[in-house]
């Protein structure tokens, strides 16, 4: 009876299991059958392409590669253009065939990856001082600043964008490159902050303080309990609070429609996206492609992170 | 302390930067020549983009020092943009965008009237077609921006099932009705027709043509709200009638890709369409021989072109046609310098080559505001060969339906700047939207509608 | 003069926690005063302003849309925060358990956090969309369960409760991972000690399990309220006929009527609310 018993039990739970993960991954499926069909196939329910489409993943990892036809308008006018030297005409010619058709996928995913890990480092570097300073010491106005820091998501962040823009407009820093490279962290360090002082603050305080006071004893000073206790008891809540804050910075739009504007080299992936919705030419099969490859890497990403995740978990023993 | 707390900051801010720079060299933003600006365009396909830096390539050639910046803007993510930008003082110089928006741009005074005008006078104003111009002319005929290409709206229709139903084309209320109720078959997954429903713009040009088809306006030449009428109340009622016949739910253009999957007779569509339709043409070329037999329960039809057919006029009372003119604005600047230079760059794109290259991007969308190009031969030998499928005389038509758009902002030749915020703060698509998908009544509705106009000053 | 340890401490307390405090104070103080001016202001894109005292107040409040917006933002933040949380905490503990294939189910998992919402948007438009979706064929062609096909997506009456799903769908991995979290840290004696006194897995739930992470779920239930409140690319992105607060100030201030002023004033006005309700939360429910 008792196996029976836990036969159901061992099959329920499994089912529990299933429908989680189904209910976690059916858009994706749309995302893999849509970017796999030929748009004749679109206007067919089924998950199932009728034929394989591999073009638009091709396409935009850049494989195949079809020299661009120059248009005959283009020709013409490159040729009809008096004071236009032989050299300037190739140099325009190159250019043009340079810009392909659909995004530079791989550029964006390196801005994007660039902007989430630096943003969330440096959010994740300030907010373990400042957790540290909320749920171990005693001073005035703690309480304060610890309630105050969360005010900032009171403010949708719809109404700070015009604000912000002109502080860093007026700065000169929206001028150039890196000026509008440091804003875009700074936004987004501030966006990502308070919640990771919120939560580390609340790991840290389950940390009993009985480990510290040994290491204090043993002459350690607070930085260094901080990098050689708090940091590997905590490494679980602190890759948690990194995942959200690298998430934050990997999705947003808003800001980065308005900062990035006028710098390509830094455009980020869901710039990159949003500029493939919007053109009015269907190209379902590019857009869901790109959709999955864009979600690819970050999988792949956290899979590896993860592993360490879990052996960090145990082995730190957070026991009293 | 104070100093490892220090150090660990500027670590931490320093090395985004190191990031940033350590994957690939920037390209340093061009400053080559004393003049730098911005130009947004709405044009954000990359393959125009690119044929667009080739137009401004080759103006900074010519003009070494002069360099230009292209960025592309969404159309709905224009105002916003703007917005950002005014409020920061540093809006572009140049910027492209639909009559209405810059019309209600230009009544917020950040345009540059005065060069857009002397513009207008440079090339000539007799060189536009007329009625282009009138549209984007202040109540006091001052000009906020230069017409510079447009596209006119019709119903577009399956040729081959009206034939086979014997029904006459869509041209008048009551064939349009009479089709939508006949094709409307939503066991089968087929729809009558698409009109806009949904809160924006495209529900607005959709209705719009009825309403003029059936003298129905906002104001009157002096500026009166003269909404609230019996022909208002008959297109908004026939216009509900209408949506009945649609695919379920609000809808918007987006649902034209129901029509080339043959789940759809009829819909509203810019000329645009005729580019779309091209590359649904050459889409049908990945099917080869042996495909075919795999389609046999699918829906997609490769004849689609060839039986696709448009009406662009629509008669009540009177025939009625609508489009749209995209415009090209000179903004106020602080430097006269930028403001010369952007001018400048704008006469280079009316000059013949330069506007060909530009309005061949969208062959059939983009059609010209100077008359001397729409009969020049190399515009009519366009790479899509639209022309040669569409007709020169289906083609004259359209251009000269754009001559004559006509607008609720614009009754007897006078510019009713109201109408344009009534536009722009999209009071008619909402008010569809409250009956259509909210099945609030039409008196209702257009009580609503005629109190949130009465706010607008 | 090094003063008492505790002096020591508080000044070292005070230095760790400036770096958080200055620059986010920087960044939010200059912004609230804009708005806060704005909104007693009628601007135009020119840059002239008037100053219109109480009347962009007025005008919102008397608009009956502001009051409908507030209603929508009322359920999806009530819904989107029990939902998310409630299958928060039923994931987490089933991941809690050990099972063959975890580590592949734990990054599935993770999918809907990670993927940007610009691109999951479509694929869930795509799969309800009433005339090609498979979720329409499924329900009307294959299954009958439903007479005619209908816009699950966009309608008003149903388009809100798509948009929690998706909110709930988006954002239970985070909610997940936190619980886990902190599920981990419990100490196991606790159950060997439970379950010699005879208490079963609901009662073992109830009397320890719930107790040890109820203040992880107090700060996430307040974290989410607090997100949700103000969210809007979720649902903005997703369909365009959900209009709470934040989407119903992006259609004041960003396009058609571009009044700022207004715009303003919806977001004090949300400010206000949201305050007092924190507050109110805080000291009940958190217990600070």
């Amino acid at each position: 009876m008792v196996t029976k018993h836990k036969f159901i039990k061992n099959i329920l739970f499994s089912l529990l299991i299933l429908v989680i993960v189904l209910f976690a991954v059916f858009p994706f499926a749309q995302m893999i059958s849509t970017s796999l069909k030929y748009s004749w196939d679109w206007g067919n329910p089924s998950l199932v392409p009728l034929k394989i489409n591999w073009e638009s993943y091709g396409e935009l990892l850049g494989l195949s590669q079809n020299i661009k036809d120059l248009p005959e308008s283009v020709q013409i006018l490159l040729e009809e253009t008096p004071d236009l030297t032989k050299e300037q005409k190739e140099a325009i010619i190159a250019k043009y065939r340079d810009t392909g058709d659909v995004f530079p996928f791989g550029e964006y995913f390196l801005n994007s990856l660039l902007f989430a890990s630096s943003s969330a480092f440096i959010s994740l570097i300030i907010a373990i001082l400042g957790a540290y300073s909320f749920s171990r010491m005693e001073y005035k106005g703690r309480k304060v600043i610890q309630r105050g820091v969360l005010f900032v998501y009171m403010f949708g962040g719809i109404l700070l964008l015009i604000p912000l823009y002109k502080v860093s407009v007026a700065l000169g820093l929206a001028g150039t490159q890196g000026g509008t490279i440091l804003s875009i962290l700074i936004i987004y360090v501030v966006q990502t902050l308070p919640v990771c002082l919120y939560m580390l603050g609340n790991y840290f305080r389950t940390i009993p303080f009985s480990i510290e006071e040994a290491a204090f004893i043993e002459g350690l000073n607070h930085f260094q309990t901080i990098w050689k206790i708090i940091i590997p008891l905590s490494i679980s809540a602190i890759a948690t609070v990194y995942i959200y804050a690298f998430m934050i910075a990997w999705n947003e739009y808003l800001y980065a429609s308005v900062f990035l504007k006028s710098y390509k080299d830094i455009y980020t992936l869901s710039i990159g996206l949003k500029s493939l919705f919007v053109s009015k030419n269907a190209i379902w099969d590019r857009i869901m492609a790109a959709s999955m490859l864009t979600a690819l890497p970050v999988v792949v990403l956290f899979l590896l992170i993860q592993k360490h995740l879990t052996g960090g978990m145990t082995s730190g023993g957070v026991k009293e | 302390m104070k100093r490892t707390l220090s150090v660990l900051l500027i670590l931490a801010l320093s090395l985004p930067l190191i990031f940033a720079n350590g994957g690939k060299e920037p390209e340093p933003a061009v400053k080559a020549g004393p003049v730098e600006f911005e130009f947004w365009t709405t044009e954000t396909q990359s393959d125009r983009l690119a044929t667009i830096q080739v137009l401004v390539d080759t103006y900074t050639a010519i003009n070494p020092d002069v360099s230009i910046n292209v960025i592309p803007v969404d159309e709905n993510d224009l105002a916003g943009q703007i917005q950002a930008a005014a409020a920061a003082g540093n809006l572009p110089p140049l910027i492209e965008a639909p009559s209405e928006t810059a019309v209600s741009f230009g009544t917020e005074g950040i345009m540059d009237t005065a060069a857009n005008g002397a513009l207008i006078n440079e090339i000539g104003k007799d060189k536009f077609y007329a009625g282009t111009l009138k549209l984007l002319q202040s109540s006091t005929g001052e000009y906020y921006a230069l017409p510079y290409h447009g596209w006119v709206q019709g119903i577009w229709y399956r040729a081959d099932w009206f034939k086979e139903a014997g029904l006459e084309p869509p041209n008048t209320w009551d064939n349009i009705l009479k089709a939508a109720k006949y094709f409307y078959k939503p066991d089968q997954n087929q729809y009558g027709i698409l009109v806009g429903t949904t809160a924006e713009a495209y529900t607005e040009q959709c209705f719009t043509q009825f309403a003029l088809s059936n003298g129905a306006g906002l104001y009157d030449k002096d500026g009166n709200l003269i909404f609230n009428s019996p022909a208002m109340k008959e297109t908004v009622n026939y216009y509900a009638e209408l949506a009945k016949y649609n695919p379920p739910g609000p809808q918007t253009w987006r649902a034209r890709d129901y029509y080339i999957q043959g789940k759809m007779a009829m819909f509203f569509y810019s000329t645009y369409i005729m580019d779309d339709l091209a590359l649904q043409d050459a889409a049908a070329g990945s099917l080869t021989g042996d495909n075919f037999a795999d389609l046999a329960g699918s829906t997609f039809d490769p004849e689609l072109v060839n039986n696709t057919k448009m009406a662009s006029q629509i008669t009540k009372k009177n025939p009625a046609g609508y489009g749209t003119i995209v415009s090209m604005a000179l903004l106020k600047q602080d430097d006269a310098a930028v403001t010369d230079a952007a001018k400048s760059f704008l006469r280079y794109l009316y000059t013949q080559n330069a506007y060909i290259t530009f309005l061949h991007m969208a062959p059939g969308g983009m059609n010209p505001t100077l008359k001397e190009i729409s009969t020049n031969p190399r515009f009519q030998n366009d790479p899509n060969g639209i022309f040669k499928h569409y007709g020169a005389d289906k083609m004259a038509e359209i251009i000269q339906g754009m001559d004559s758009i006509e607008t609720f902002s614009i009754v007897d030749g006078k510019r009713i700047e109201k109408a344009s915020k009534v536009y722009a703060q999209q009071i008619i698509p909402q008010m569809l939207y409250k009956i259509t998908q909210e099945g609030m009544d039409t008196d209702s509705a257009m009580a609503w509608a005629e109190k949130e106009m009465q706010k607008v000053q | 003069m090094k003063g008492t340890l505790q002096q020591q401490q508080a000044r070292l307390g005070v230095r760790l926690i400036s770096p958080a405090v200055i620059i986010i104070g920087l960044l939010i103080i200059y912004p609230v005063f804009y708005n806060l001016y704005l909104s007693f202001h009628s601007v135009k894109l020119s840059g002239e302003s008037r100053f219109v005292g109480l009347s962009n107040y007025a005008a919102v409040i008397g608009d009956a849309e502001f009051w409908r917006a507030f209603l929508s933002t009322a359920l999806y933040v009530f819904f989107t925060t029990v939902g998310t949380t409630l299958f928060g905490l039923i994931v987490a503990l089933a991941m809690n358990k050990e099972f063959p294939g975890q580590g592949l189910v734990r990054s599935l998992l993770l999918l809907p956090y990670i993927a940007p919402v610009i691109s999951v948007v479509f694929a869930w438009q795509f799969f309800f969309d009433p005339v090609n979706g498979i979720f329409m064929h499924l329900m009307v062609d294959k299954w009958g369960l439903y007479a005619e096909r209908f816009n699950l997506i966009r309608s008003p009456q149903y388009a809100l409760w798509v948009a929690i799903i998706f909110s709930i769908w988006k954002n239970f991995p985070f909610t997940y991972l936190m619980i886990l979290s902190r599920l981990q840290a419990i100490d196991q004696n606790l159950y060997e000690a439970a379950e010699i006194d005879g208490c079963t897995g609901i009662k073992k739930f109830f009397y320890i399990t719930l107790p040890e992470i109820y203040f992880v779920l107090g700060s996430i239930v307040l974290m989410r309220i607090i997100w949700n409140m103000n969210k809007f690319e979720d649902i903005y992105l997703l369909t365009d006929n959900v209009k709470t607060l934040p989407i119903y100030t992006y259609f004041k201030a960003f396009t058609g009527a571009l009044d700022m002023g207004q715009g303003s004033a919806i977001s004090i006005i949300q400010f206000a609310i949201l305050i007092s309700f924190i507050i109110l939360y805080v000291k009940k429910v958190l217990k600070w």
